[in-house]
């Protein structure tokens, strides 16, 4: 239950934060619900709430253009336009992922804190 | 409890921290992979900021309301469904802001890009290029001086006060579109090339005028005719490269009068060079870049108004090298295209006017010989003087390399382009460049004023500013008139000279004076009804200067012109279909020739399907024809078999025109030139035309087992758009007819880039146009090919031409409100 509050969180914000900042700061949204919100798969939490969030967008703008314009950037890349769209959200994927995997680990549980006090 | 190490944890910790930096480092960077650029992938594919965003949604519109600095007034634009702006504004100010605001817009990184081009700039955007292609062509481009020639129309630009006002506003307005742009709205090839567009300048506008000029007004091949004579002999130099053709159907055909007294000098006869030239890799002119335009008097239209036609063909590039739109404000109402990163109108019409452009072919480059004093290069032989060179150094800079220094030398002539450091063979190969369009001049003025010319006095008033590059200008008003100048700043030439290299130690070589404006070749409302012109021969024999140039065009005019003279009741449909007429004129005369000299008993089986089809071909260059494809084919066989002596030299020539060959073919079919070098027989003509056959029939039938499917000529041919950065998935093919020798002029590469036919009635002025690409720059938008389809048809869309905003308000797409911003 909490990991799916953490995916779901961290999409929201990453998005709010984009519209803002620079792409990278899905890693700094992530990150931060990474160290409030953990659960017990902090990598993937991250990974598979931008992997989507991207997946998402990018699905989205393409179907919406009559333009082809995925199709013409896949060529350049000499693949084709699912694979230009994996790649997209494998990217947004790991950056996400690290991220929130940072943030959980930067948030050491009380008890050993306590103990280091 | 399981005893846990916090050092542990915290080492955890910035691992991953590390980690992820690194990674966002490494996807925020553009990194070369195997000499190819990639752009930084994260920022690049990030849906909210990359590439995706550029791919606009279904009927996507711009803001509706937008706030400018430095307007008087709001100035409304109302977009048509093609995309085309029509900008009304309350004065000329807030007009050409608009105008560079807009057209940044929709085509800033083309602009920019083409700037770059012109100044040779690309190799700090695209590195050195293999083989170093990119530096050579930015130090070509800079040893030519485009910058130079930029800066001086600059200053006589600024010596005005309107054309100075209508730069400073346009400028403005695309650094204000500049300024407005985060990497999310930035043009794709910036994302995909990864830099950022810089400060516009008044010099890019500047620039891409020279651009201009070097594309329409650099023809030469003095260096290839100097070699010639050296090699063949001023008798044979004569034979083959000719003055004037025979076929003749000049401009302006007005024998007896020119009724003026023209510029004379005491003729000093020119010392003719007797030296091969030895710069490598000359590149030829192209002989198929040309226009049509011309002008039909009501006296032959239907409806009794005149028409006035232009296909002006260019390279077709995407972006388009044109951007259509509308210019209103008191005192000017135009329509037509305009050249992106330059202010006004260049070819169109408004109200009372309209006016088109071809190229006007004259020689206007002459090279000179330089002698230095030493190897400094200091000084220079000048009339038995040392004279002091000034020079330049080149700064070049080139992404992920050293900064790459060029010293260009400046002489009263130029800048010497050629020397042993770039392309000359030895240290006495020292050529400096004399252009016309070095001279300062202020074109603007001259388009300012056609954009609001009522009259053929005002259209003659405006052409007195136009120098360079010399064009055809045609004319037809509302009023009645037609007619056409030949308009350029042209040196008055001895016989003979500017063919070939001159000595650069003597002044006199220099050009003494100019044909003053009033001499230069022009007609108003001729008997005939109609003024054409499609860069060939331009005048009758008895206008009283010398003229010269690399080619005339021998076909496409006379076509025009028999056309026109037996047409009568002319509608705008005649117009369309001769603006898109296949007929191959030059087909239409060598065909014959070239199928006598066959033997049909020796034919190999192909051989004899190739002859059945080209002797039932109606010489018409249509999508679907075979007999096109196997002409031309056979053609640029016999081409190449008979100039092979130009070819094979290891100093650069420049073959004979197409229509001298089916000359000598015909009454010199023992010419020498006929022989193949490489053969150890003597060739003749007919031998040249048999061989040639079935080397063209082999080509063609490769070319059909490869592609399994009939030659047909559109898809031989094979019509190419390319991108500007040459991204083929930006590129698109395209069938379409055609050829450089017939009206529909489009090559593989070249063709009719902005077909427009104006009518021009009393009650009104009505305007067809189309031209291969679309409005928006943008590969992500529906306007970037939208009006290509419709061209390779022969289709024309009706341009809106509105009175006020609000005319045709259901027709319209959508419309923006530019503001005055709060200072």
């Amino acid at each position: 239950m909490k990991f799916i509050l953490q995916v779901f969180t961290i999409a929201t914000l990453a998005y709010v934060s984009e519209l803002f900042l620079p792409w990278w700061s899905v890693a700094i949204a992530a990150g931060i619900i990474g160290y409030f919100i953990k659960s017990n798969a902090n990598f993937f939490a991250g990974f598979l709430a931008i992997g989507l969030l991207w997946l998402l967008m990018a699905l989205q703008i393409d179907n919406a253009s009559p333009s082809h314009l995925a199709e013409k950037i896949a060529m350049i890349f000499t693949v084709t336009k699912p694979i230009l769209m994996i790649i997209t959200s494998l990217l947004g994927g790991i950056v996400g992922g690290l991220g929130a995997l940072t943030g959980s680990l930067l948030r050491l549980d009380k008890n050993k804190s306590a103990y280091y006090k | 409890m399981k005893f846990s190490k916090p050092e542990n944890a915290m080492l955890k910790a910035i691992i991953s921290f590390l980690s992820t930096i690194l990674i966002i480092y490494i996807l925020n960077t553009s990194w070369l992979v195997n000499g190819k650029r990639i752009p930084p992938l994260g920022k690049f594919l990030d849906p909210m900021h990359g590439f995706w965003q550029n791919a606009e949604p279904e009927n996507f519109t711009g803001q509706k309301e937008l706030n400018l600095k430095g307007l008087h007034d709001a100035v409304t634009i109302v977009y048509d469904s093609l995309l085309i702006p029509h900008i009304f504004a309350n004065n000329d100010d807030d007009l050409y802001l608009a105008q560079g605001y807009i057209t940044a817009t929709h085509r800033l990184w083309q602009m920019e890009f083409q700037t770059h081009a012109s100044a040779g700039r690309l190799a700090s955007i695209l590195g050195v290029g293999p083989d170093s292609a990119i530096l050579n062509y930015d130090r070509s481009q800079r040893r030519l001086g485009l910058v130079f020639a930029a800066q001086n129309a600059l200053d006589s630009i600024a010596s005005d006060p309107t054309s100075k006002r209508i730069l400073e506003k346009y400028t403005d307005g695309v650094n204000q579109y500049i300024q407005s742009l985060s990497y999310e709205d930035l043009p794709l090839e910036y994302k995909l090339m990864d830099y950022k567009p810089e400060e516009w300048t008044q010099l890019k506008c500047g620039l891409l005028l020279k651009s201009m000029n070097q594309t329409l007004n650099m023809g030469d091949k003095d260096m290839q005719m100097t070699n010639a004579l050296h090699l063949f002999g001023k008798e044979m130099v004569d034979i083959l490269y000719p003055d004037r053709e025979s076929n003749s159907d000049p401009i302006v055909d007005n024998p007896g009068g020119w009724k003026f007294d023209p510029i004379k000098f005491d003729s000093i006869p020119l010392a003719l060079p007797d030296e091969a030239i030895s710069i490598s890799g000359l590149e030829t002119p192209d002989p198929t870049i040309g226009s049509n335009n011309w002008a039909v008097s009501g006296s032959k239209t239907k409806s009794g108004s005149p028409i006035l036609c232009n296909d002006p063909h260019l390279n077709t590039t995407l972006p388009s090298i044109w951007f259509a739109a509308q210019l209103n404000a008191p005192g000017v109402n135009t329509m037509g295209v305009t050249l992106p990163g330059v202010p006004l109108v260049i070819i169109g019409f408004n109200d009372s006017i309209a006016w088109g452009i071809t190229n006007a072919q004259r020689d206007v480059v002459d090279w000179y010989k330089i002698t230095y004093q030493d190897k400094s290069r200091s000084k220079y032989l000048l009339d038995d003087k040392w004279k002091d060179t000034q020079k330049q150094v080149e700064e070049i800079h080139v992404r992920d390399g050293a900064i790459f220094y060029d010293t260009v030398i400046y002489t009263t002539w130029g800048p010497v382009t050629y020397d042993e450091t770039f392309r000359g063979q030895n240290e006495n190969s020292n050529y400096a460049f004399r252009w016309i369009s070095h001279d300062p001049s202020n074109e603007f003025m001259a388009f300012y004023q056609l954009n609001r010319a009522k009259n053929h006095s005002d259209y003659m008033k405006a052409l007195d500013h136009f120098a360079a590059p010399a064009q055809n200008i045609a004319f037809a008003s509302v009023s009645g008139d037609i007619a056409i100048r030949i308009q350029g700043k042209y040196p008055v030439r001895r016989k003979d000279e500017g063919k070939y290299v001159l000595d650069g130690s003597k002044s006199a070589n220099g050009w003494q004076a100019f044909i003053p404006f009033d001499q230069n070749v022009m007609s108003k409302n001729p008997e005939r009804g109609f003024v054409s012109s499609a860069n060939q021969y331009p005048v009758d024999e008895t206008y009283p200067y010398y003229v010269t140039a690399t080619s005339y065009e021998a076909y496409r005019n006379r076509r025009i012109n028999q056309v026109l003279r037996d047409a009568s009741n002319i509608t705008v449909k005649d117009m369309m279909k001769l603006q898109n007429d296949n007929l191959n004129l030059k087909a239409k005369e060598a065909l014959p020739v070239f199928l006598s000299a066959l033997d049909s008993t020796s034919f190999k089986l192909k051989e004899n399907e190739a002859y059945q089809i080209l002797k039932s071909w109606d010489y018409v260059n249509n999508v679907d024809s075979e007999g096109a494809t196997y002409f031309e084919a056979w053609w640029n066989t016999v081409m190449s078999l008979t100039w092979d002596e130009m070819n094979n030299s290891t100093t650069s020539l420049s073959r004979p025109t197409s229509f001298n060959t089916v000359k000598f073919i015909q009454e010199k079919p023992d010419f020498s030139f006929f022989d193949i070098q490489q053969t150890p027989e003597k060739e003749t003509a007919k031998e040249i035309i048999i061989k040639s056959f079935q080397l063209a029939v082999q080509d063609v039938q490769k070319w059909k087992e490869d592609k399994h499917e009939p030659a047909r000529w559109g898809d031989y041919k094979d019509t190419f758009i390319q991108h500007l950065a040459r991204l083929e998935p930006f590129s698109v093919h395209v069938e379409h007819g055609g050829n450089n020798s017939c009206v529909n002029a489009s090559t593989r590469t070249h063709g009719p880039s902005w077909r427009m036919i104006v009518s021009l009635h009393k009650s009104g002025v009505n305007a067809m146009a189309t031209y291969p690409g679309g409005q928006s720059g943008n590969p992500g938008s529906a306007h970037y090919t939208d009006l290509l389809q419709a061209w390779s048809h022969g289709e024309y869309y009706k341009l809106h031409f509105l009175k006020n905003p609000k005319q045709d308000a259901t027709k319209m797409f959508f419309s923006t409100q530019l503001k005055p911003a709060a200072q």
